[in-house]
């Protein structure tokens, strides 16, 4: 029950928020907040394998991926203050920005460990009105476009996924004891119909493939980053992309104990791979940070899921890739708010002379552009390193290598625009508005990509035993 | 009776390809509501009476009085355009929603499936594509709202089909995806109205690179 | 017995324009004309003499009686509960749509022998609407046919009564759907006024322009005829085997009237198409007949 008790008083603080607006209010309850959630983290790690009012149930991949997001709650609430002082200085609205950032946390914990499906679909409706209403932060043409664009095709996938759901509630729905538990279509899988499990796959990737920033349904939600004010940006694009991928994983692990595995498999591998091509494709045409940072979200979740279509070998690289995904790309996006709050423009041709104007963000954010991109000491390069070789090994050669040469054109790209903010000519509008600065700002950034390249070269021992327990799930 | 029940839904199909004017829709969508509710009441026999008895409030209630109510307030308070405007002339759109109709019952009879009652399956299937077809087709986000609903519509059949173990969750989700749907997309539009002066998706492109 | 349905199929073609027109004449209020007046106008045309255009040919001259030819000879396959009609033999709807077909296809003939602009123009939509119209009048008989596995009007029907729970849902979309058949094959609202006198606007009235005297009397007499021929179908879907050979020709002759009644409502509250809109109004025929089949196909079990 405790899951319900954490959705109770997460309502019940976010109604307090709103009702009773005043800067101290939200303080509190930012605090309060951030001290339930992590004890929430604690209370499921003690509690592994263990289910929790027969709807929730704590297994290793959701206790990691929860803690991932209790760790990002404390910069992101840090940030969202200077957010709001930067940008919002309407006590109302910041009241309702800090209820809906609650809010989301809540939904997106209550989709990594939902058991039941419907609940994991019913949450992932919350996160989509929540996000739909933070993106609107103003009234003007970008910011609707974008926030009716991804309520809209939101809801339609939400449909489509929820249409899988039924494919599979009909197989099953003739048996005595049957309900729609991950752990019981488990173990019912290898006795249904595979035409069914691969119409509710397919179905179900799909409608999920908005959160997860995949191919088919990725314009919306990149179009949402676009406009998305940065910490919200943080959330959304590292562990909402994290419950999208939660929701696939729980239909791969009820796939993987029949034989339609393999199908599901190469599934994987065609949508990661046209993915990793679009997002390649696209970046050339960027011109903002956002979107770049978008784009280049949906490029390591096609390499997850190229890594997951590998097999037994690739399944502990992408969970790896996806943990340090999370820590640097929200560090990214944590940078971005100061260089958003320096230049007053999120475009790349209003941007340069970082390293002049600003040397410790420039120093984080040139960690955080050698983390993304996979260049050593990152630990993402090694999370890459182990896909490809996965992929090699197992025979894949030529996705590898297509892979690969995307991935240098992507590389290309980051470093491009990174280099021209750091080290171009300072630009001529520059400095019209002055900006508040704060010289803690960076702390939060460093931090997480030293975490990052701790992880990747000197894993403690606990780690990379809770990563093969999280993919022990599988089949 | 189930059959005439589904060649009326396949009719109001036909009459969305149909028809031009933007009210029109709402009165379709009424009828479609309608008619969920007589194949509900014909097709439900094994539940409960309090579900059975929730399940039809929902379907003649929601789908067929409020929702509609609610999207018709929302064309007169915002003047919205008569006409749909769509890429393709009527003429081949009824062709095209026939063929949709037509090539899902063959794909019904090809897979016939025991466990679905395979000719909701067969409605159900032809409606999201033509719910899908029809945001593809329009210009005009309140027509994108209508194929939306058509979507839902043709999942709640889905479910139908699905069998009458688990009604009453089924029609709950469905319930809350059209709310959620309804309630926040046309509350989205006001605003949307306010800011661009007509509402074709046209308009709403500049995110692009 | 058979000749009697001839006979009242005669009658009634000269009563049902006069309904129409009272029903049209009330709703908006006027007092209307007499309820024979078609009647009258047809005597007194037959009174008249023709006069008939020098560049015309023979086939302008034959044409309204070939058709109207045709026209009684399709009345002659109409049954009535349990009396067939005057010829009956398997196959025979694809015989009386072929009928009507030729004689329309004379009509058209004639109205491009005239040489006029207008006739041509008319001859034209009418043979486009007639096209798009043919398939919904076959697939509704032939997934009725399907389902009974006769193709003769009479066993047909007789077969379909037999079964009653499908006879109800085939009665109400087929009466559905042969209304609209019927409002286009005459050439009422919505696809053409009969009123207008702008020939632009006309489809079937600009055909038959240039006719005068006997040729204008037997084609209103073949119009008449016509609406009795689709209304004798719709009748023999409703009526159930089980009346008595009374009360089904009661039953007959009411149902005419009620579609009179009904013709005259649809043309009151309905404007005419734009003319662009008429081919898919038309096409929406074709898919409402397409759902039967396929509703057909399912309860006969030969798919799903």
């Amino acid at each position: 029950m405790i899951i319900l008790y954490f959705f109770i008083l997460s309502v019940i603080l976010g109604v307090l928020v709103l009702v009773l607006p005043s800067k101290k209010m939200n303080i509190m309850a930012g605090i309060f907040y951030v001290i339930a959630h992590i004890s929430l983290s604690f209370f499921a790690h003690h509690h592994m394998d263990l289910t929790d009012s027969v709807y929730f149930k704590f297994d290793h991949i959701s206790v990691l991926l929860n803690a991932l997001l209790s760790l990002l709650i404390i910069p992101t609430f840090y940030h969202s203050k200077l957010y709001l002082q930067r940008h919002i200085r309407d006590v109302k609205r910041e009241s309702q920005y800090i209820a809906a950032m609650i809010m989301l946390f809540t939904a997106i914990s209550g989709v990594y460990f939902s058991e039941y499906l419907v609940i994991l679909w019913v949450c992932i409706e919350m996160t989509t009105l929540l996000v739909g209403f933070l993106v609107l932060h103003d009234r003007y043409q970008t910011p609707i476009e974008a926030s009716w664009k991804y309520l809209f095709i939101s809801s339609v996938g939400i449909a489509i996924a929820f249409m899988g759901i039924l494919f599979l509630a009909a197989q099953i729905s003739d048996r005595e004891g049957a309900n729609l538990s991950v752990s019981y279509l488990m173990s019912m899988a290898s006795t249904m119909n595979p035409v069914f499990l691969k119409t509710a796959f397919i179905l179900m990737l799909a409608g999920y493939s908005i959160k997860l920033n995949i191919f088919p349904l990725f314009a919306a939600t990149i179009d949402a980053k676009t406009v998305a004010p940065f910490p919200v940006n943080a959330i959304i694009s590292t562990c909402l992309v994290n419950a999208g991928f939660i929701g696939v994983y729980r239909i791969y692990s009820i796939i993987s104990m029949s034989e339609v595995i393999f199908w599901a498999q190469k599934v994987f591998l065609i949508t990661g791979l046209i993915s990793l091509i679009i997002a390649a494709v696209q970046l050339f045409r960027v011109k903002r940070f956002k979107r770049m940072f978008a784009f280049s979200s949906m490029e390591h979740m096609a390499l997850i899921l190229i890594a997951l279509s590998v097999g037994k070998v690739g399944y502990y690289a992408a969970i790896l890739h996806l943990v340090f995904h999370t820590l640097v790309k929200s560090g990214l996006f944590y940078q971005f708010g100061q260089i958003r709050a320096l230049y007053n423009s999120g475009w790349f041709k209003d941007t340069g002379a970082y390293i002049k104007l600003n040397p410790t963000g420039a120093l984080a954010f040139i960690l955080g552009l050698l983390s993304i991109t996979a260049i050593p000491p990152s630990g993402m390069f090694v999370s890459e390193f182990l896909i490809f070789k996965a992929l090699f090994s197992s025979g894949y050669v030529f996705v590898g290598i297509i892979s690969l040469i995307l991935l240098t054109v992507i590389i290309y790209i980051f470093f491009k625009n990174g280099l021209h903010l750091l080290y171009a000519e300072k630009p001529e509008n520059y400095g019209q508005q002055k900006a508040l600065s704060n010289k803690y700002e960076s702390i939060s950034q460093l931090v997480l990509f030293g975490l990052v390249i701790y992880l990747g070269y000197n894993p403690p021992a606990f780690f990379t035993d809770f990563i093969q327990l999280a993919i022990s799930g599988i089949n | 009776m189930i059959y005439l029940f589904i060649v009326l839904y396949g009719l109001t199909l036909v009459y969305f390809g149909l028809s031009e004017r933007v009210s029109r829709f709402v009165y379709l969508l009424s009828a479609q509501g309608l008619i969920l509710f007589a194949l509900v009441f014909e097709s439900l026999h094994e539940t409960q009476l309090i579900e059975l008895i929730l399940i039809l409030i929902e379907t003649i209630v929601v789908k067929a009085i409020l929702i509609p109510w609610f999207l018709n307030r929302l064309r007169k308070r915002n003047h919205l355009k008569r006409l749909h405007e769509s890429f393709l002339p009527v003429f081949y759109n009824v062709i095209i929603i026939v063929f949709i109709w037509v090539l899902s019952f063959v794909l019904g009879n090809n897979l016939n499936f025991e466990e679905l009652h395979t000719p909701f399956f067969s409605a159900a299937l032809a409606s999201v594509t033509c719910g899908i077809y029809f945001i593809i087709i329009h210009k005009n986000v309140f027509s994108h709202l209508t194929g939306y609903l058509i979507i839902e519509n043709g999942v709640f059949l889905l479910s139908l089909s699905v069998g009458s173990k688990f009604p009453h969750f089924v029609s709950l989700a469905v319930l809350l995806d059209v709310l959620m749907g309804v309630l926040v997309l046309g509350l989205f539009l006001n605003k949307v109205r306010d800011t661009f002066q007509d509402i074709s998706v046209q308009s709403l492109s500049k995110l692009k690179d | 017995m058979n000749i009697l349905i001839l006979v009242l199929i005669l009658l009634l073609s000269l009563l049902f324009p006069g309904v129409i027109g009272i029903v049209k004449a009330k709703i908006v209020g006027r007092m209307g004309p007499v309820l024979l007046q078609p009647f009258y106008d047809i005597i007194r045309l037959f009174k008249k003499g023709s006069v008939y255009s020098n560049t015309t040919s023979f086939v302008f001259q034959w044409a309204p009686i070939i058709s109207f030819g045709c026209i009684l000879v399709a009345a002659m396959f109409i049954p009535l509960n349990n009396y067939q009609g005057i010829f009956s033999f398997d196959n025979d709807l694809v015989v009386f749509a072929y009928l009507l077909a030729a004689g329309k296809f004379l009509m058209i003939l004639a109205a491009l022998d005239t040489g006029s602009g207008f006739e041509g123009m008319g001859a034209n939509r009418e043979a486009f609407y007639s096209l798009l119209v043919e398939p919904a009048f076959f697939i509704l008989m032939g997934s009725v046919a399907l389902i009974t596995d006769h193709t003769s009007f009479y066993d047909l029907f007789n077969a379909l009564h037999a079964q009653p729970n499908i006879s109800y849902m085939i009665a109400i979309i087929a009466s559905y759907l042969l209304i609209q058949i019927t409002m286009v094959e005459n050439s009422r609202l919505p696809v053409d006024d009969p009123k207008t006198h702008l020939e632009l606007t006309m489809v079937h009235e600009v055909m038959v322009l240039d006719y005068s005297g006997f040729d204008l009397a037997l084609i209103q007499l073949s119009n008449g005829i016509k609406f009795i021929l689709y209304g004798g179908l719709i009748a023999n879907f409703i009526i159930p085997v089980r009346f008595g050979f009374w009360s089904s020709i009661l039953c007959f002759i009411a149902i005419q009237l009620v579609f009179a009644v009904i013709v005259g409502f649809l043309e009151s509250f309905k404007a005419r198409n734009k003319l662009q809109k008429n081919p898919q109004w038309i096409i929406t025929l074709i898919a409402v007949a397409l759902m039967i089949f396929i509703a057909v196909l399912i309860f006969s079990e030969k798919i799903i």
